[in-house]
This record gives C-alpha cells, sequence and structure tokens, in this order.
C-alpha cells in the first residue's frame, strides 16, 4: 500500500515541476533555518566542553542579602567559601573562579588584548579542560603562591606563535607568569568558563584572604559524588545559606541559589528565567514556520484541485474520506522529508558561512544527532501542519463535482 | 468597474482566505523590520556629538588604599599630569565607567519645580571632557577652575534634558533637583552650568537618553574607573605601550586595559546591527516564500480561467484589459490584506506601543504598504501577461 502511495507521490511531483520546485524551496530553506536555529541554541545550552560532569554539578553565582529597604546582591566571598562551603559535606569538591577581566599585553609593536580569571586548584578536577600541553597547577603551587598559568590555545597562537610553550614566560598587567600548561579554546558564550589566562587565586594583586563579610567575587561550583546526590547537595548548600549569620544592619534575610547549569547560565547572563527564553525561542520558531506552512496549504490546495479527477475515480470505487486524507497526508510527508533532505547541505552551508564570520569568538556550529533528530521532527510536524488542511478539503469533495470538474 | 472586480472576488472568497491571511502575515513581518530600520536609521541620522578619532580609553580600578580623600585627589591629579605630559598626549579625563561606548549604565532621575525626568544618564567627570571628546557647549559654560573654590554643585546636562525640564525658558543658572525650594539648600545645587550637544555614547544607532554631567569631587575618585586620553594623530602601539606602562607603574596593582574609542564604537555598533540584520535576513527569506507562493496560486488560477479569458477575448476585451484586470484583483486583495494589517498597525503609534517616535511607525507603515503592493503586483504581472496571450479560440476550444 505504502509503496503505491509513494509510487504515486512520484508520479504527481513530477506532473507539475514548477510547484515542486516551489515545495521544495519552502521546505527546504525553512528547516534550514530552523537547523541553525536549534544548533545555535544547542551550542549555547548544551555544549558541555569544558563542564563534563554537569549532571552532577551545582552553580552559585550570587549571595542576595534583602532588608526592608535595601537589597545586595553580589559574588560570594573567598572567607564564605572557606569558613561554611568547604565544611559542607555532600561536595566532593568545590572550584572557585573570578570573572574574566581584560587587560593588555604590548609584545615588540603588537598589541595583545587578553582576558585573565582567578581559580582555585579544584576547579581543574572538576571541570575537564582538554591540555594540549602540560597540565594544570597544583595544590601545592597555589599554596605557595607561583606564578604560573594555564593559557588557551589562541593566546599561546597570539603571544608565542606556535611551538612547545611551557616553561616560558608570558607578561600580563606588568607581571611575568610562567606557562605551565595550554588549554584547548572555551566558547565566549559559556562566560563562566571562557579565559585566555588561568592564574591560581593566590597571586592576584588583590588579597582575596582580606574580603571581609559574604560578597566578594567568585563564582563557585559544587561537585557531587553521584547523581544522586545533586538534590541532597542543593538542600544541603540553601539550607547553610539561609542560616547565614547576618552581620551588617538593616538587612533580615539572605540567600543565595546552587542551580543546575541552564538556570545558572541564563542567571548569570541575565537573560531571564528560562521560561521566557524558551517562550521566545518558540514565538520565533512559530513565526518562521507559520508562514511557509500556509504558503504550502496554498500551493497543496491548488495541486489537489488538479486531481480531482483521481478523487471522483477512488471515491465511486468505494474509498473512503480516511483512506484519501491518509495517502495525501502521507504524500505530503514524502515531499516533506525530500525538502528535509535538501536542508542539510543547505543547512551546512550556512553554518560554515557562520563559522567563517565568526561573531561570537571560538563559537562554532556544527551539525550534530541531537540538532538533526530536531530538524527531523520539524520535518514531520510542518509535513502534518501544511498537509491534514488540504487533505480534509479534499476527502470532502463531492464525487459528482469531482468527477464533472475533471473533464 | 471595481464593484464588478469585487463581486468576482467575493464569490471566491472561501479560496483568497488563505491568500489574505499570508499577505496580511507578511505585512506583520514587514512592519516589524520597517520599524526597526526606521528606528536604526533615525538615530544614525543624528550627529554623534563627540569625536572618537585618536581617544584612547583606560579602564582600571583603584587600588590605593587610602580613605583620606584629599590624598586620593593629589594622587590622581598627579597621575593625570604625568599622563598629559607624554609626547604624544594632547588632553586627560577622568570619568564613570560608563564611558562613550562601554558597556555601562548609571541612571538617575531629577526634577525642575513640578517637572520630573527618570532614566537621567549621570557621568561624573572632570572639567577636561568636553576638550578630550570634542563635544560642544551651546549655552554656558563647562566645568572649570573656579568651580575648585565654589561651594555650589555645577552639572551641564544635554539638549535632551534641557527641553525636558525646561522646555524653551532660560536654563542656565537654574537650581535643580529636589531641594531647590527648601532654603537650607539654595545656593548648594545642583546648578546648571551650562548645555552640551546630544552625544551618542551608546553607538551611532542608539537614542541619545537625558544626560547630565556632574563634577567629580575628590571622594569620588575611589569610584571613577575610565581615563580618557586624547593622543596626536598618528600614535601607535608604541606609544599605546608607553601609556600602559606608565599606568600599571603608577597604580601598582590595578587591571589596565586600554581600548580604542573607534574600535569601540564599531563593536558597539555591530552589536547593535546584529538584530537588524537578522531579523532582515529572516524576513527576506518569509517574503521571498510569500512572493513564490502568490506566484505559483496566480498562475494556477488564472490557468484554470481559461474559459472565462477566452470568452472575454472572443466578445473583442483587449490583451491588455483582461491582464489588467487580473493584475487589479489581486492587488484588490492585498488592499483588503492591508486594510486588517493597518487596523493592528496603527494602534502602536496610537497607543505608544515601545515608546518610539510616531513618525517611525507611520514611516514603517508606509513602507510595509508600498512594499506589499509592489510584492504582489510583480507576482501578479507575469501570469496576468501569460493570460492575455491567450487565443480566444484556443481556449474555447478546451471546454
Amino acid at each position: 500500500m505504502l509503496k503505491n502511495y509513494f509510487k504515486i507521490a512520484i508520479a504527481v511531483l513530477q506532473r507539475r515541476k514548477f510547484f515542486t520546485f516551489l515545495s521544495l524551496f519552502v521546505i527546504s530553506f525553512t528547516l534550514m533555518l530552523l537547523t541553525v536555529l536549534a544548533s545555535f541554541v544547542n551550542k549555547m545550552f548544551n555544549d558541555n566542553y569544558p563542564d563534563r560532569k554537569r549532571d552532577r554539578s551545582l552553580y552559585i553565582n550570587a549571595v542576595t542579602m534583602t532588608g526592608p529597604e535595601s537589597m545586595n546582591r553580589s559574588m560570594l566571598s573567598k572567607s564564605l567559601v572557606d569558613d561554611y562551603i568547604n565544611k559542607l559535606k555532600t561536595p566532593v569538591s568545590v572550584a572557585i573562579s573570578t570573572w574574566a577581566s581584560s587587560t593588555n599585553t604590548y609584545l615588540n609593536n603588537k598589541k595583545i588584548s587578553l582576558q585573565y580569571k582567578y581559580t582555585n586548584a579544584a576547579y581543574w578536577d572538576v571541570l575537564d579542560y582538554d591540555f594540549t600541553e602540560g597540565k594544570p597547577f597544583s595544590r601545592q603551587q597555589l599554596d605557595n603562591a607561583e606564578r604560573v598559568a594555564v593559557i588557551s590555545e589562541h593566546l599561546k597562537q597570539e603571544y608565542f606563535g606556535g611551538g612547545e610553550v611551557v616553561g616560558k614566560f608570558i607578561t600580563a598587567d606588568d607581571i611575568q607568569y610562567r606557562v605551565i600548561g595550554v588549554v584547548k579554546d572555551v566558547a565566549a558564550s559559556s562566560q563562566m568558563f571562557f579565559s585566555d589566562m588561568y592564574l591560581p587565586y593566590t597571586v592576584s594583586k588583590k588579597d582575596y584572604r582580606k574580603e571581609s563579610g559574604y560578597f566578594g567575587s567568585f563564582r563557585v561550583i559544587l561537585l557531587a559524588g553521584r547523581v544522586a546526590d545533586v538534590a541532597k547537595m542543593r538542600q544541603e548548600y540553601e539550607h547553610m545559606a539561609s542560616k547565614l549569620p547576618i552581620t551588617q544592619s538593616g538587612y533580615d534575610k539572605i540567600e543565595s541559589k546552587a542551580q543546575d547549569y541552564l538556570h545558572a547560565f541564563l542567571d548569570f547572563g541575565r537573560l531571564g528565567t528560562a521560561g521566557n527564553v524558551y517562550l521566545a525561542i518558540a514565538i520565533f520558531v512559530c513565526l518562521v514556520m507559520f508562514l511557509p506552512a500556509i504558503n504550502l496549504v496554498n500551493i497543496n490546495i491548488t495541486r489537489i484541485m488538479e486531481r480531482s479527477s483521481e478523487i471522483g475515480v477512488r471515491k465511486s470505487f468505494g474509498a473512503t474520506s480516511w483512506t484519501l486524507t491518509g495517502q495525501f497526508i502521507i504524500e505530503n510527508l514524502i515531499l516533506t522529508l525530500g525538502g528535509g533532505l535538501l536542508s542539510i547541505p543547505l543547512s551546512l552551508a550556512a553554518l560554515a558561512l557562520f563559522n567563517y564570520l565568526s561573531l561570537i569568538d571560538h563559537f562554532h556550529l556544527s551539525l550534530n544527532v541531537p540538532v538533526l533528530l530536531l530538524s527531523l521532527l520539524a520535518c514531520i510536524v510542518f509535513g502534518l501542519l501544511s498537509g491534514v488542511y488540504p487533505a480534509w478539503r479534499m476527502s470532502r469533495m463531492h464525487v459528482i463535482v469531482a468527477l464533472r470538474t475533471a473533464s | 468597474m471595481f464593484r464588478h472586480l469585487f463581486t468576482l472576488i467575493w464569490n471566491k472568497k472561501g479560496q483568497h482566505v488563505l491568500l489574505i491571511i499570508e499577505m496580511v502575515v507578511s505585512f506583520f513581518v514587514l512592519f516589524a523590520v520597517f520599524t526597526l530600520m526606521a528606528f536604526c536609521f533615525n538615530n544614525y541620522r543624528k550627529p554623534m556629538g563627540l569625536t572618537d578619532r585618536d581617544v584612547w580609553i583606560a579602564t582600571y580600578n583603584n587600588t590605593m588604599e587610602t580613605n583620606d580623600s584629599d590624598s586620593l585627589l593629589t594622587f590622581y591629579e598627579t597621575l593625570r599630569r604625568t599622563v598629559a605630559t607624554l609626547p604624544h598626549v594632547e588632553g586627560v579625563s577622568y570619568m564613570t565607567s560608563n564611558a562613550p561606548f562601554a558597556n555601562s549604565t548609571i541612571q538617575t532621575g531629577t526634577q525642575y519645580r513640578d517637572i520630573k525626568v527618570t532614566g537621567v544618564d549621570i557621568y561624573r567627570t572632570d572639567m577636561h571632557l568636553a576638550k578630550v571628546l570634542g563635544m560642544v557647549v551651546t549655552e554656558g559654560r563647562w566645568f572649570d577652575n573656579t568651580d575648585k573654590a565654589s561651594t555650589t554643585q555645577g552639572v551641564v546636562i544635554n539638549e535632551t534634558l534641557r527641553e525636558r525640564l525646561f522646555g524653551n525658558k532660560n536654563a542656565v543658572g537654574e537650581f535643580i533637583g529636589e531641594d531647590y525650594k527648601s532654603e537650607g539648600n539654595k545656593g548648594r545645587g545642583p546648578r546648571v552650568l551650562g548645555v552640551v550637544k546630544d552625544a551618542k555614547f551608546k553607538g551611532d544607532y542608539s537614542t541619545v537618553s537625558p544626560a547630565m554631567f556632574v563634577r567629580a569631587d575628590s571622594t569620588d575618585y575611589k569610584w571613577l574607573g575610565s581615563m580618557i586620553v586624547k593622543v596626536a594623530p598618528g600614535s601607535g602601539i608604541a606609544q599605546e605601550g608607553r601609556l600602559y606602562n606608565t599606568l600599571s607603574r603608577t597604580m601598582k596593582g590595578s587591571n589596565i586595559d586600554v581600548q580604542h574609542l573607534t574600535a569601540q564604537r564599531s563593536s558597539i555598533n555591530n552589536l547593535a546591527l546584529v538584530p537588524l540584520i537578522v531579523s532582515s535576513i529572516v524576513a527576506g527569506f518569509l517574503i521571498i516564500n510569500v512572493a513564490l507562493g502568490l506566484f505559483g496560486v496566480l498562475w494556477y488560477t488564472i490557468n484554470k480561467r481559461r474559459g472565462e479569458i477566452g470568452l472575454r477575448r472572443a466578445i473583442g476585451a483587449t490583451g491588455s484589459s483582461v491582464s489588467g484586470q487580473l493584475v487589479a484583483e489581486s492587488l484588490i486583495l492585498s488592499t483588503f490584506a492591508i486594510l486588517i494589517g493597518l487596523f493592528f498597525a496603527m494602534q502602536f503609534p496610537l497607543l505608544h506601543v515601545f515608546d518610539l517616535a510616531t513618525g517611525i511607525y507611520l514611516t514603517a507603515i508606509l513602507l510595509s504598504v508600498v512594499s506589499v503592493y509592489v510584492l504582489v503586483f510583480l507576482c501578479a504581472i507575469y501570469p496576468g501577461r501569460q493570460a492575455a496571450a491567450i487565443y480566444p479560440a484556443v481556449a474555447l476550444h478546451e471546454d
């Protein structure tokens, strides 16, 4: 049966080549747009370099103190980490890092702009950076406040031009650091982990040990031993945070959230809540799909009217409306899947163009399995969307009318 | 004639509903994109109000341990002089982090008598900024040495804020802020010293908010964080390195970053253009889509009406009147769609959605209407011409 439908579909598609081209163009271009959007969103939210242990991690961006008149929200202080967070029972490891700051360095008549961030040694256990050379700094080196640096591939190219660089020296903010490791670039969109240089926080000019109170300049990642412990870890942390003694006057409530990656990322980029972001994407997708869908419905209706003789004959031989509707929807799905296949090379070209323009540093889009599956789903939705109404219209045709117009 | 066409369309309204929906949606898409474009273009036309050529900006953080404001002031004043004496430097000024094209905004509110204005950009700076950024003082004066001894806090406002607070009344010398009435504060300010031309601190495509420039007092120097340096034309990496070293050796332990204002400007402009480019691409694609669909449907319906057309030709209609009729039918169809679209689009300027100028909406509406008509006309003209070429004998023979 299906084989027959398939044969009919191919025959019909060859009948009016211009309309077939129209449908295929509309479908493949729409799907290309959606595929690019899907791979963008996927890269933004699901790219798990360097935090491959995301399912076991909780991210803490800020502490918030509120009072009747005032509110203060800021990153965490070193003393809060030492005195409270490190004493929690569930986390097996606690990574801390500062926000990346920019500076420049001048090298034989060339200016290099770079960003650096301070971290602790556990940062390298919690996150899985890919080292192309050397290794991260150890707890020992951190405690000794050695001036060592882990740098990114990009900075290595800019500053040294290539070759082996471990053991060489690099100057930033007028201080010399010894390079001990080189890591693969992180996309600039994952601001929590992106930097050109990673330094032990003990070498910072700002003395973090002097940060009193709870407010400071660190964000924290808690790592649980097992996925099952994450909920417990979150409860433990948030309970601890709400019980912190309040020393400043004018405040009566303190809280700090340990969030999963997605919420922390959106919260961090001030993008609003996850719900809003999804809503914005959904509206965009609807807009992009709505017009082409109506268009296809239009084209499909005109094509069906051409086949009224076929419909009339089949109906008079006893085919039910359901059979005809089903047949037409299947034909339409075959067409959309064809468009879907066409959209893959188009998407590849669009992604290549996007990567070539490199609007965001080290942010490269690629087609991967989840994105392709999403596109396939979009394809099927699209096929149904543009096939159901015309098919229903067709199946309602009276036999007599159908046969007469087929003169 | 038109009534006759309306009747023809009305008789087939069922078939046209989808077409009309399609046109309405494309009208909205065009309206949204044109609004964005008109908004950006309108801002782009206005003068920049500041010079970015040969201006560098150094950001730093205060690392001075002292809380004594006088020694702070002395330290930064000395640093300013040191930098100003570098061979390629023509002027130096301090200001808060909301420097031109920086990603930082500091806002406050102010009032004059009973007129309140909120969302006022507030810049704390010194007496050199206007010269360094090439800002134009239109009334009164910028800060100068005489303000140091004065007990009154002086402010310089931009034209937008002047317009909102004073309309066309006198501004210079007036006291603004909440306390202008109370006796105790009279004479302490803030008092308007001068008015400057609007400057687009947020890039070429941005609107100018009302703004006030306040003279930084000695306690403010703890928080300033930006140094604007006007350099001689042709200064390059060597001079920049020298400036950087001067700063990093004087401000021990500070995180220093030197950027060129021209580069900052182009990057903030690119950022503003991204939504414009993305929405144009998407809209362009949707419009091509609609055009092809329209074309296909019109072509098909005309082919279906061969009998009718043949009959008209047989009783003496010219080819051009036949194609004219078909194009006119399509245009009437799009008029329906445009009327529906207009009904919704007109709500935007009427209800002041998004706080944009009415002119921007009207421009966008006009452009959208014209575009939809042009689009439909272009899609109808070829099938119409085809219909005109039908020989009556052939068409009638088919029936």
